[in-house]
């Protein structure tokens, strides 16, 4: 599976064309050969890419690395997989109750739009609060029960709208 | 060790035909293989993309490392059954890098029939599975089936090796430690719905994946009760109701995004300590074994020279050089593994034979596996022979090989006739993997041969029955005989019956044994002994 | 008392200075008491307890407060953290209480020594009236003005004598509005009566006001000495021209293209001043300097300046040293004409802030600091790895000093520094100071302070280009786990076979 990265919002797909006798990645198509490959780690690192020599310097992130490399500042973010299928609208269309309780609070309504983990309603179940989180991107479709209502396990409280594109 | 000498004469006009005649053989084989593996009616792939579906084929791609081989087995399986409607046996199975760990990748195929089994798609996975046994290979569904193909239920339902042993396999694996991982992209339908359920671990792509064992028009007709997919067998249902399976994914790329974190859990089991030298590419081009093989499978050939072409370096220990000269015997390199060769350079003998057997032992003992290269037309036959003991002597071999502790691979370079298919670990003896070049033939004798003795046990009977012997019933009996055993023989009726592990272009040999002897060394090596010979 | 040469180390009688400030001033300043043999304290908030200028300290002192810039403004806290640590002396700094006269007072009175001149000189700094005044009167050229009235003819001919252009705008004013530009006498009743009009609709004050209006004006300031009995020295000029949001970001020293005479004038004026306001220790005298050559006094400030390391470097002077000497009082460390310079010395701000964002403050956390050293640089900073940069303080992060044999070398040994400096983790300005040294009008000393403004298209941050982002994505992606076992966790005889399909 390709590895898929992102600077300033574009994507790019690194893929391995060969290891041996050296590393081969293409960028987006783009065929580099890689020597001098040293361990990871954050710091002052060297690689050799296409015969030239590039010095850089390397910080990982949460969300994926900084790089000071010709001079510049690059940050660069992890793309996988579950975000793309959420960006694109796929995933869970159900908030569900994971176990019997009550409703503290309802922090959206019904065309709100959302993002993956933003949390939807609050709940409170034997002693503990619990948020529950929108399941993906998309918009509230439906908000199934109002503050101070119970519920069993596994109820519907809260429905996504289907995307546009399924209509 | 040192190197082979070849004699070859790449000028030579034997050479020039012989390559013009194989190439064209080979490039048959890869029309075939091209259109089985990508051949699709329209509706089908259009139907795939309108459900937001990988084909099989880009899934294993995405599934496996980049960068990585991917060693395809029985890729024209099914390709003379069925009509040519079920291309690789509706199931595609190999060996390939995921998460930097050796598996068995085995893909129902959605093109066709909408990823329904017949017969020879389950023998194809029983195969895989039985690989995942001896090899200790982990294995990852990539599940996309209707189910059984019901018009031919009794060849794929009720029998000892047919679909239920899927499942008996899929169980000894997973109480041998060896781990499955299932991703449902779509539907697994009654026997099918055991795949994932019978994994370790199984994901579920949300929208498509579905298992149930039986589809909502099944349950319609049985109890009434209207049901859509998604509540009956969907993703969510099954991660968060059922448990059936593990984990939910939005998409497919994420199925095998969380697969291939999946495999990357996993324990690496050691494997057993092979003698290994660093890796040399052949010093004689592997290309030249076209050139090699003759027109004619009746012509022989020098069976070194193909050594030369497929082992590290071209290098060759030759065990007994002067004795027993039909059967080639040594020690070589093969990716830097270390391998017994034995090859026929000639119908076996006596005292090829016994020095074939013998080499045998030496290479359990010294844990040394075996690479057998088939040519053969047999053992020798005639009185002198069997006074000298032929029979006994084959047998000895059929005992020593049958018995080996060591993996072996078997590659059917050319002919595979009579019980030298048996001395040389022909399809019955359970080596590991079985390769067979596209101009393979094989059966208990030759087409000519066989019509030849027909023809002669039916003159014996007109002449018995007093009658005047009709040469033209016998010209016609000939020919029939001829016909029907020169299809039989053809490589790819023994493919498409899964006789072998598929046919491979020659050039590929050394990678395909390089990647089976890799795989044979994750199982620890059998008790050492042997059955009784006969002296 | 006869000044002592030049670096020739004169005994003080203080044995321990709290330093009123933090960041990488404080620890510019404990440097410099390390050498001299004086121990320091450090003041902190509770939030910066394990700030380098608190470990780097002899002693700290933790400081109660609202908020961190409260801690740091407790004039009283602070002096008893003083008395409490027995220290001699305090260092303001810059910022802070660094011009704060009822600090200077404060600190005086309980008995301690400020480093810095007396509040008087403060206070009569501090006020932009008074100064101004106190400046014209000693011959400083200050720029021609109106003072607010609304007297409208007598306005427009005392205006018109000033000459143009001129600029004009409401007295009580603010935000522009009434504000504009004449450029001839024929504009100019028609503009004062319009601002006069929109000065009375919006702040319900008639007055106008007037002032020479200065071209591309450069901001050319001069560190002086003084001994607080009328002696005073200068130090030669720094040019501060390249600023943002009002502040600098570039300085130098010394100012490009100025004539001989034209230095020696503005130099000696500033020296004058210093002089006849009897000031003491360090200050730095700000001027406007117009394309035509004229300058105008702007406002002294009466403490140590932040761009101050550019005059150290042309003059191998260690000013905080010499403040401290002089707060001892031995006067000044040399005469007029002792004091040399050599070569060119350039000073970037780094700062915690997005060029591309109109120069918002960034916040972050320090993950990486790798800094270029080499003799001709200084890099001025207090930062840590893991450090959280957050909105609590000024968003500058560092300083980066270069100096050179001549302007275009300092120039490029500034940009190679800059290039080398790797500080990951929070978006700074470290590229968009390179580019403005890369300049061709900064290269060509074509500075004004708009300069920032006028290239603004040609400063932006020019597009990745695909080479070295490709090579930014193999690099960044070799350091994440699992691209490193992607490539490495193949085994053999596979990763060798490689992507080969039968």
């Amino acid at each position: 599976m390709p590895f898929k990265l992102a600077i300033d919002g574009k994507p790019h797909s690194l893929t391995i064309l060969a290891r041996r006798p050296q590393l081969v990645v293409a960028v987006d198509g783009r065929r580099h050969v890689v020597e001098t490959v040293d361990a990871a780690g954050d710091g002052r690192r060297a690689l050799t890419i296409d015969g030239a020599e590039t010095g850089f310097v390397r910080a990982e992130t949460v969300e994926g690395a900084l790089l000071r490399i010709d001079g510049r500042t690059i940050e660069v973010r992890r793309l996988d997989a579950a975000t793309e299928a959420s960006a694109a609208g796929s995933g869970a269309h159900l908030v569900r109750a994971p176990m019997p309780g009550i409703v503290i609070s309802i922090h959206k309504t019904a065309g709100d739009s959302v993002r993956r983990g933003e949390t939807v309603i609050t709940i409170e179940s034997m002693k503990l609060q619990m948020k529950l989180d929108a399941p993906r991107d998309g918009e509230i479709a439906e908000i199934g029960i109002r503050e101070g209502e119970g519920f069993e396990k596994d109820a519907v409280l809260a429905r996504l709208a289907a995307p546009a594109s399924e209509g | 060790m040192s190197r082979l000498q070849s004699a070859i004469n790449t000028a030579s006009a034997d050479f020039r035909r012989n390559e013009a005649h194989n190439r064209r053989i080979v490039a048959e084989f890869r029309e075939r293989q091209e259109a089985a593996r990508h051949r699709r009616p329209q509706r089908d792939l259009e139907r795939l993309d309108r459900q937001k579906k990988l084909t099989p084929r880009q899934r294993i791609e995405l599934l496996l490392d980049p960068g990585t081989p991917f060693l395809e087995l029985s890729s024209l399986a099914a390709n003379m059954a069925y009509g040519g409607e079920s291309p690789s046996a509706s199931s595609i199975v190999g060996i390939g890098i995921v998460s930097g760990r050796e598996v068995v990748v085995r893909a129902d195929d959605p093109t066709v029939k909408g990823g329904a089994w017949y017969p020879l798609t389950a023998k194809k996975i029983v195969r895989a599975l039985d690989i995942a046994m001896e090899n200790r290979l982990p294995v990852i569904h990539l599940c996309d089936s209707a189910g059984g193909f019901l018009q031919l239920q009794s060849e794929v339902f009720p029998d000892r090796y047919m679909a239920g042993r899927i499942f008996r396999n899929q169980s000894i694996l997973s109480k041998m430690g060896v781990k499955q991982l299932a991703l449902v992209f779509g539907h697994c339908t009654a026997g099918g719905a055991y795949i994932p359920g019978l994994s370790d671990y199984s994901v579920i792509v949300r929208g498509t994946g579905a298992v149930f064992l039986g589809g909502p028009p099944l349950v319609k007709a049985a109890t009434g009760e209207d049901v859509t997919v998604e509540e009956l067998g969907g993703a969510d249902m099954h991660t968060s109701v059922s448990g059936t399976c593990d984990y939910p994914a939005d998409s497919e790329e994420h199925a095998i995004e969380i697969g291939r974190e999946i495999v990357s859990q996993w324990d690496r089991l050691p494997r057993w300590d092979i003698q290994r030298e660093a890796p040399e590419e052949p010093f004689y081009d592997p290309a030249e074994i076209y050139g090699i093989v003759p027109d004619d499978i009746k012509k022989s050939f020098e069976m070194r020279e193909i050594i030369a072409r497929v082992v590290d370096g071209s290098r060759f220990h030759e065990y007994q050089p002067a004795y027993g000269t039909t059967l080639v015997c040594g020690f070589a390199n093969i990716w830097g593994y270390k391998v017994g060769i034995l090859a026929n350079n000639g119908v076996l003998f006596n005292d090829s034979s016994l020095k074939g057997a013998h080499f045998i032992e030496l290479c359990n003992q010294n844990n040394t596996p075996l690479v057998f290269l088939q040519n053969i037309t047999g053992y020798m036959v005639g009185r002198e022979y069997e006074r000298r003991g032929i029979t006994k002597d084959g047998a000895k071999m059929i005992m020593a090989q049958s018995c080996s502790r060591v993996p072996k691979f078997t590659v059917m370079c050319n002919g595979s006739f009579g019980a030298g298919n048996y001395g040389m670990c022909g399809r019955a003896f359970d080596g590991r993997f079985l390769f067979s070049w596209p101009n393979h033939q094989i059966g208990v004798m030759g087409g000519d041969q066989a019509a030849n003795t027909l023809a002669e046990v039916k003159a014996n009977q007109m002449r018995r029955n007093g009658s005047a012997v009709d040469q033209a019933e016998i010209a016609r009996l000939w020919e029939e005989t001829r016909k029907a055993y020169q299809e039989q023989l053809s490589a790819y009726y023994a493919t498409s019956e899964l006789w072998d592990d598929g046919i491979i272009d020659p050039l590929d040999t050394r990678n395909a044994l390089g990647m089976a002897i890799s795989a044979s060394l994750n199982a620890p090596l059998g008790p050492p002994g042997y059955g009784v010979f006969r002296f | 008392m006869t000044p002592s040469p030049a670096g020739a180390a004169r005994p003080v009688p203080f044995r321990k200075i709290l330093i009123a400030n933090r960041g990488e001033i404080a620890c510019r300043i404990i440097r410099t008491l390390r050498e001299m043999g004086i121990a320091s304290v450090s003041i902190h908030h509770a939030v910066e307890a394990r700030a380098r200028h608190v470990r780097e300290a002899d002693e700290a002192v933790e400081i109660a407060g609202e908020t961190p810039v409260a801690a740091h403004l407790d004039i009283a806290r602070i002096i008893e953290a003083a008395r409490r640590t027995g220290a001699d002396a305090i260092h303001p700094g810059y910022g802070f209480l660094s011009e704060n006269a009822r600090f200077a007072r404060a600190v005086t009175e309980a008995g301690l020594v400020f480093i810095g001149p007396d509040a008087d000189a403060i206070a009569l700094m501090g006020d932009k009236i008074s100064a101004r005044q106190f400046a014209e009167e000693h011959g400083v050229p200050v720029a021609p003005s109106v003072m607010p009235t609304e007297d409208l003819p007598d306005f427009l001919k005392r205006a018109a004598g000033i000459g143009f252009p001129l600029l004009i705008k409401a007295a009580a004013g603010g935000g522009g509005k009434g504000m504009s530009i004449v450029r001839s006498a024929a504009e100019l009743e028609g503009a004062a009566r319009l601002a006069s009009s929109e000065a009375q609709r919006y702040f319900g004050d008639g007055r106008v006001y007037a002032e020479l209006f200065v071209e591309r004006p450069r901001h050319i300031e001069v560190q002086v000495l003084g001994d607080g009995k009328g002696g005073a020295i200068h130090l030669f000029e720094r040019e501060c021209s390249v600023q943002r949001r009002f502040q600098k970001i570039i300085e130098e020293a010394p100012a490009a293209n100025l004539s001989p005479a034209l230095r020696d004038e503005i130099c000696a004026s500033a020296a004058r001043l210093a002089a006849a306001a009897g000031y003491r220790n360090a200050g730095t005298v700000e001027y406007i300097l117009g394309a035509d050559g004229r300058f105008f006094f702007l406002e002294m400030n009466t403490r140590l300046q932040v761009e101050h390391p550019v005059t150290e470097m042309i003059t191998g002077l260690d000013l905080v040293r010499l403040q401290i000497e002089i707060a001892a009082g031995h006067g000044l460390p040399m005469h007029q004409d002792e004091v040399t310079a050599h070569g060119h010395a350039i000073e970037c701000r780094i700062c915690a802030e997005d060029p591309a964002r109109d120069f918002l403050p960034e916040t972050g956390t320090v993950l990486h600091l790798d800094v270029p050293r080499a003799p001709h640089l200084r890099f001025e900073n207090a930062l840590d790895r893991g450090q959280r940069v957050t909105a609590d303080f000024d968003p500058m992060l560092a300083k980066l000093v270069a100096h050179g044999p001549d302007r275009a070398s300092a120039t490029q040994r500034s940009i190679e520094a800059l290039r080398e400096l790797a500080l990951l983790g929070v978006k700074t300005n470290v590229d968009y100071l390179a580019r403005v040294l890369e300049h061709p009008a900064f290269a060509a000393g074509e500075l004004h302070t708009g300069f920032v403004a006028e290239h603004r298209n040609a400063l932006a941050a020019p597009e990745l280009d695909r080479q070295t982002a490709d090579r930014a994505l193999i690099a960044a992606a070799l350091g994440m786990r699992e691209f490193h076992s992607l490539v490495f966790d193949v085994p053999e005889p596979h990763a060798s076979i490689g992507p080969w399909r039968n």
